[in-house]
C-alpha cells in the first residue's frame, strides 16, 4: 500500500487544474506515470473514493476536490 | 510582564450553507445559533484590547502536503494570506469574500519559536503557509468588520498519524504561557475545531458523531480536571472523531487549571458544535 502516493495524488488533483481536468478526462492516462498498486489505480480511475479512503487516502482530501469530492 | 487577556474555544466551520446543505434546516440553525455567541465572545475579545492574538487550529491538507507534516508549526513572518482554492467545495468557501492579508505579530510568534526550541520543543516554522478556514472562520467571526489584532497561528498535525499526544500539546501551551507571561504583551488565545466529527476519519462515518464523548470532555472543562484531559489517547480520539480537540488540548495548557466556562454546546448529529471560553485573571 503506497499511501504517500494515494495522498500526492489526492493533493494534486486539489490544487492542480490542469491536472484535475486531465484526470477527469482520462483518468488512466493521467496517472500513467504514477507509482501504484492496481488496486489503488483501480480505485482511481472509478473514482471510489470510499476504497481510496480504506486505501490511506486522506478524508480532507477526499471530501474537497472540486468537482469530484463531497460528502 | 504580558498576560493572557482571553481564552476560548469554538468550532471552526462557521458556515451556515454548510450545515444547510450537508445536514438540513436543523444544522443551519443550530451554526447561526453558535455564530451569534461567537460573535458575542468577539466582541469581549477585542474589548481586552489585546496587542497579538493566537489562532490554535489545524490543516486539513490544504498547507502542508504529504512531503511533510509538521506535529506544531509556527507561522513567522510580517503578514499571512488566506488560503485561495480554485473552485472550492463548501469548507473553503466560507474563506470566499474575507480579506486577503492578515498581519501577524512577528515578535511574539518568533519567541514562541526561538524559546520553544530552546525549551526542547522541535516546532517546525513556516514563512508562507496560509490560512484555511480552521484559522479565518472564527478569526473574522469573532472580529467582524474590525481588523483582527496581530496574529500568531499555530498549527497542530491533528489529521495525519501519527499526531502529537494530548500531553504534549498541553505542555507546548504551557511554553506559550511561559512566552507570553514574560513578554511585553497583552494576548489573546482560540483554540478551533471539533467537536466531534469524522470519526476514524472513515468515509464511511461521516455524518456521525460522538455526543456522549462530547459531554464527557465538556464535563472535564468544566471541573477543570487537566490531568484527565492530558491522558487521552490518540486511539479515543480517533474512534470518536475529536482529533482537533488536540488544539484544545493547547489551549489549556496555556489557561493553566482553570475551569471552563461553556458559551454553546449543541448536538447536531453530523458533528457536535462547542464555545467555551476561560477565566484569565
Amino acid at each position: 500500500m503506497s499511501r504517500y502516493e494515494v495522498n500526492v495524488l489526492l493533493f494534486r488533483l486539489k490544487k492542480d487544474a490542469g491536472f484535475r481536468g486531465r484526470f477527469r478526462e482520462d483518468a488512466r492516462g493521467a496517472l500513467v506515470d504514477a507509482e501504484l498498486t492496481d488496486e489503488e489505480r483501480d480505485a482511481f480511475v472509478r473514482w471510489d473514493a470510499r476504497r481510496l479512503n480504506e486505501l490511506g487516502g486522506s478524508l480532507h482530501l477526499l471530501i474537497s476536490i472540486p468537482g469530484l469530492g463531497g460528502h | 510582564m504580558g498576560r493572557l487577556v482571553y481564552a476560548a474555544a469554538m468550532s471552526h466551520v462557521l458556515y451556515p450553507d454548510y450545515y444547510g446543505k450537508n445536514v438540513g434546516p436543523h444544522g443551519r440553525k443550530m451554526v447561526e445559533e453558535l455564530i451569534a455567541v461567537v460573535r458575542e465572545m468577539g466582541r469581549e475579545l477585542l474589548a481586552t484590547r489585546p496587542d497579538a492574538l493566537v489562532v490554535i487550529a489545524d490543516d486539513h491538507l490544504n498547507v502542508f502536503s504529504f512531503d511533510a507534516i509538521p506535529a506544531m508549526c509556527v507561522r513567522i513572518g510580517r503578514s499571512v494570506e488566506r488560503m485561495v482554492q480554485a473552485d472550492a467545495i463548501e469548507f473553503d468557501q466560507a474563506l470566499d469574500g474575507l480579506p486577503q492579508r492578515y498581519p501577524l505579530h512577528e515578535d511574539l510568534a518568533n519567541r514562541i519559536l526561538e524559546e520553544g526550541m530552546e525549551a526542547d520543543f522541535d516546532f517546525a516554522a513556516s514563512w508562507s503557509a496560509p490560512l484555511d478556514h480552521a484559522f479565518l472562520s472564527p478569526v473574522s467571526t469573532l472580529c467582524g468588520d474590525t481588523p483582527s489584532p496581530p496574529l500568531v497561528p499555530f498549527w497542530v498535525n491533528c489529521f495525519v498519524a501519527p499526531q502529537p499526544a494530548a500531553r504534549r500539546c498541553y505542555a507546548a501551551g504551557r511554553h506559550i504561557a511561559r512566552v507570553i507571561s514574560e513578554g511585553p504583551w497583552r494576548v489573546a488565545a482560540i483554540a478551533t475545531g471539533g467537536l466531534s466529527h469524522f470519526p476514524e476519519l472513515s468515509l464511511a462515518r461521516v455524518g456521525t458523531s460522538a455526543p456522549s464523548f462530547d459531554r464527557h470532555l465538556v464535563g472535564l472543562m468544566e471541573g477543570g480536571d487537566h490531568d484527565t484531559l492530558c491522558a487521552l489517547t490518540a486511539k479515543e480520539l480517533d474512534l470518536t472523531g475529536s482529533h482537533e480537540f488536540l488544539n484544545w488540548m493547547v489551549l489549556m495548557g496555556m489557561t493553566g487549571p482553570e475551569r471552563a466556562r461553556v458559551r454553546f454546546f449543541g448536538e447536531m448529529g453530523r458533528i457536535d458544535l462547542a464555545a467555551v471560553e476561560w477565566g484569565t485573571a
